[in-house]
């Protein structure tokens, strides 16, 4: 800061004309972004919820003629409900596979020191940073023709699950990894001191602590492998779609309100697990 | 002590049996996480490398071969030149839209009084907890002529005739923007809240005006978060082939487009395989960038 | 003789990279008996209680409890129960489910839980906070928590890790004050790390001095006080005022070389040497004593009980506790004296 006044000359302090100026510039300046921000991100969140209680049959602004009708058609027709089944499946299956191999790789790296450490890291990380299109298209070529014991494994929603998981897994670990390192490691000794063996300890001791941490992390991995359709578009067959796959078929051929529909669906499930979780951390809150 | 260390030679040696389990542990409770991890992304990279040498024969999938051919297409066919150029810029642009915004909302929500904040986060969590596929619906309802923007610029008079902006770039980039923004907002939000406000009070106090104060001051304290909130946008830019293609015009060639095309569309594996490989590579290159620029930060914080 | 013992630590050693932090130390703690481990920090106090413990291995040496050998045992196959600086309570553990932990953990019946349980709590004068949780309660009380956590599973020894060190004075004394009543109520074997020699001394049957990996004397706090091994403990035991002199042929000189009026009952050799006594046992206006120094009074502090009087002699500098006040202005020369019995002499 040497082009600063000499210290003798009184500093120009923010009464001046233009300082006031300014800060009145600044205001409006930022209530506009403020305004923008809020519209881009609802846009297409009001746009389709309102288009999903739409009674005519085409996309079209302003709308006419409110209804529940496509709701109706969504949960009458097969095809749209076995998606939606297939979806949460599949993202139940990806939480748990990813939520119990990143939670003990997270607690392998937080307890142990080993060798090739970084490099381990590394492995376990980078699916996370591979586009969809990358691992969607390389687990079809490597497992498309790979059947056990006769059974095709291509197609099946636990390859989705395990592909879900290249992206949910690293995510959970590095959560816990966090997570883990906030844990009082002199809680951990006063366990095993008293007895407490390393699996009890991890149980009884290291789970409950971090609890808050796999609960949200789990809540992520549900999430990516609900809204994922890239990967599962290359992996699934006609009876595996799930509703995000089919979501973008549809769209390609032709857009109804029944699609809004099945994003109201969609984003509907994922905040309803949002919410029970909510719950959940409220009453841990209360116990302590 | 001569009695004590003969007590201690009479004693069992302290068996080692421990030793084994201990260095064992921590692979046993990493196997799960690192089979998926080769297993369903190591091989399938493998795979596709070799894939990517095979040869296109006939509307088979793929004939076993050992040949640069799908490689030397990339540089000879423009239609993959053109892909590759498309989908730079389009990340290069939407990336910077997606900072200079993300920097705005985390610098606001960080300004804004503690109340505020709830609200705002759940805000930037909504694109994240939305499906890509509905974002792109979203806004595939509100470009077209009979799309709500289109209906609330004529209903308001500012135009008289029904416009589209639908398969524009710029429909394009509103997506992608869209999709990337919460990644940008929470890492910025996370370097702003290492901030302490007072440096704020302390420039005003040294008499420099708001915009003084920040380019002095806010700047040099969040390159670094600007440079890993770019970086991350930028990869996943790239990786996002849905929105754009969905969103621009039919001629908006990505890369990750052309793979779904070769792969679904015109069964030509070795193809699709090279073009992931590329993509892959790429996304590789930018990591290690990211890593190199952010060890060189901490090293020069000491 | 060995099955008396509670602990036997045979020439343990531990070296961190290049540092030595337990070198070569030995204690045998009887049944019933109450070791401190007193010195500075960096002394291999903590390091030593961590290797009994279980939680870092020992290079080299052996660890018994009860006559077994331990060293190759990890923490929860080991007979000892720790109490940590902090507690280290399980946040998530209700007061109750804390103390139950270790006999779950041992496999104790259901049934024999809860009233062993109770019984602990009203040893700390906890009953009736069974169900509180740890961030419900204050530093002191969950320091007894920890307590009764550790000593409802009865272990061979207990180990004391620095418990009261992150207290406030009056708790501190409060607790020491209930640590020593409950060891003598139940005798239990111990092991208590201080760097605090007012604990040490007040609760230990024995107190071994360390320094750097070392024990340099191990012994009842009387002695340790009364008969310091070495320097280093006379010094670390206690307040001390150190003179250093040059002797040459009978005649004192301080650090510089300037000769001062010492006398002194027995002889020393010519060098250098450093001469202790304790503030509270110098005299003033007393040349009648063996020993004795002619030195300028600087200032004084009053500390209540006494007033301290700070003198110099040349580059000697001491202090004297003393009762009441003197006629003594600063400035004035005035005859310090001691008894040969209450000085130490270092070469």
């Amino acid at each position: 800061m040497a082009d600063t006044a000499p210290p003798m000359e009184p500093p120009k302090l923010a009464h001046t004309p233009r300082a006031r100026l300014d800060a009145t510039l600044l205001r409006i300046l930022g209530l506009a972004f403020t305004v923008f921000i809020i519209a881009y991100i609802a846009i297409p969140v009001v746009v389709t919820l309102v288009m999903s209680f739409n009674e005519a049959s085409v996309i079209r602004f302003p709308i006419k003629a409110w209804s529940f009708a496509w709701y109706q058609d969504f949960f009458a027709s097969p095809q749209w409900v076995d998606a939606l089944k297939s979806s949460v499946i599949i993202a139940l299956g990806t939480t748990v596979i990813s939520t119990v191999s990143g939670v003990l790789a997270a607690w392998a790296f937080e307890r142990f020191t080993f060798p090739l450490k970084s490099v381990v890291y590394l492995v376990i990380m980078l699916p996370l940073f591979m586009p969809g299109v990358v691992l969607g298209l390389g687990v079809a070529m490597a497992f498309g023709n790979v059947s056990i014991f006769g059974y095709d494994i291509y197609g099946t929603r636990g390859l989705v699950m395990l592909a879900h998981s290249l992206w949910a897994m690293p995510l959970v670990f590095m959560l816990m990894e966090a997570t883990f390192r906030t844990v009082d490691h002199r809680i951990v000794e006063a366990s095993y001191d008293l007895g407490g063996r390393p699996v009890q300890t991890f149980f009884e001791i290291v789970l409950p602590s971090v609890s808050t941490g796999i609960i949200s992390s789990a809540l992520f991995a549900f999430v990516i492998s609900l809204n994922e359709f890239v990967m599962a578009l290359f992996l699934t067959t006609r009876d595996t779609q799930t509703l995000p796959v089919l979501m973008w078929l549809s769209l390609r051929s032709a857009g109804t309100p029944r699609l809004a529909v099945a994003s109201v669906v969609l984003a509907g499930a994922v905040f309803v697990s949002l919410a029970l979780i909510m719950v959940w951390y409220v009453r841990q809150l209360k116990k302590t | 002590m001569s009695g004590a260390s003969e007590t201690a030679a009479l004693d069992s040696p302290a068996p080692r049996r421990t030793f084994w389990s201990a260095a064992l542990m921590p692979w046993l409770l990493m196997s799960p996480a690192l089979l998926i991890a080769i297993a369903f992304f190591g091989l399938p990279i493998l795979f596709m490398g070799r894939m990517s040498f095979n040869a296109h024969i006939d509307q088979r999938f793929y004939v076993p071969d050992f040949t640069w051919d799908n490689y030397a297409a990339m540089l000879t066919d423009p239609t993959f030149r053109n892909a590759i150029w498309t989908t730079a810029r389009l990340a290069l642009i939407s990336s910077i839209a997606t900072v200079i915004i993300g920097y705005a909302f985390a610098m606001l929500v960080w300004l804004k009084p503690k109340r505020w904040r709830l609200a705002f986060v759940a805000l930037a969590l909504c694109p994240l907890l939305i499906s890509e596929i509905s974002i792109i619906f979203g806004w595939w309802m509100f470009f077209p002529k009979n799309g709500l923007l289109s209906y609330a610029l004529v209903s308001s008079g500012l135009i008289t005739d029904k416009i589209s902006l639908m398969y524009t770039e710029f429909a394009a980039f509103v997506g992608l923007t869209y999709v990337t923004l919460p990644f940008c907002f929470f890492i910025l939000l996370s370097i702003f809240d290492g901030i302490d406000k007072k440096v704020l009070e302390a420039s005003a106090d040294l008499g420099a005006a708001p915009l003084r104060t920040f380019h002095e001051v806010l700047l040099p304290l969040t390159k670094g978060g600007i440079a890993a909130a770019f970086a991350q946008s930028f990869i996943w830019a790239v990786g996002t082939y849905a929105t754009p293609s969905a969103l621009g015009p039919d001629t908006l060639w990505t890369i990750g487009y052309l793979i779904q095309e070769q792969m679904l569309g015109k069964h030509n594996w070795p193809r699709a395989a090279a073009f992931s490989i590329v993509l892959t590579v790429g996304v590789a290159i930018v990591m290690m960038i990211i890593r190199m620029l952010s060890s060189k930060r901490t090293a020069l914080n000491g | 003789m060995a099955d008396t013992s509670a602990l036997e630590l045979d020439r343990l050693r531990r070296a961190f990279g290049g540092v030595v932090a337990v070198d070569d130390v030995s204690i045998d703690v009887k049944r019933g008996e109450f070791v401190t481990l007193l010195g500075p920090s960096g002394s291999g106090k903590t390091s030593t209680l961590r290797l009994i413990g279980g939680f870092e291995k020992p290079d080299a040496g052996a660890i018994r409890i009860n006559g077994g050998r331990v060293d190759h045992l990890p923490a929860y196959q080991r007979d000892t129960a720790t109490i940590f600086q902090t507690g280290a309570l399980f946040p998530h553990k209700t007061v109750a489910e804390n103390v139950a932990y270790g006999l779950r953990m041992r496999g104790v019946a259901r049934a024999d839980i809860a009233p062993r349980v109770r019984q602990a709590l009203d040893i700390v004068r906890l009953a009736g906070f069974e169900e509180r949780y740890p961030a419900q309660m204050s530093g002191g009380q969950k320091q007894r928590v920890a307590l009764a956590r550790s000593m409802v599973v009865r272990p061979a020894i207990l180990l004391f890790d620095e418990p009261l060190s992150a207290l406030d004075l009056s708790l501190r004394l409060q607790l020491r004050a209930e640590i020593k009543r409950l060891h003598d109520e139940i005798g239990f074997s111990a092991i208590y790390v201080t760097h605090d020699q007012g604990e040490a001394m007040a609760m230990s049957s024995r107190v071994a001095v360390m320094r750097s990996g070392r024990i340099e004397q191990i012994d009842r706090p009387e002695k340790v006080f009364g008969e310091p091994a070495s320097e280093f403990v006379y010094t670390f035991i206690g307040e001390s005022c150190c003179l250093k002199t040059q002797m040459a042929s009978g005649a004192a000189a301080d650090a510089d070389g300037a000769t001062i009026d010492l006398r002194l009952a027995n002889g020393l050799a010519d060098g250098d040497w450093r001469l202790y006594v304790r503030p509270s046992r110098l005299q003033i206006d007393r040349a009648d004593l063996d020993n004795r120094l002619k030195a300028r009074l600087d200032f004084t502090e009053f500390l209540g009980d006494v007033h301290r009087y700070h003198f110099k002699a040349g580059r000697i500098e001491l202090f004297v506790d003393h009762q009441g006040a003197i006629a003594h202005r600063p400035g004035d020369l005035v005859d310090i004296g001691w008894r040969s019995a209450d000085m130490v002499a270092y070469r």
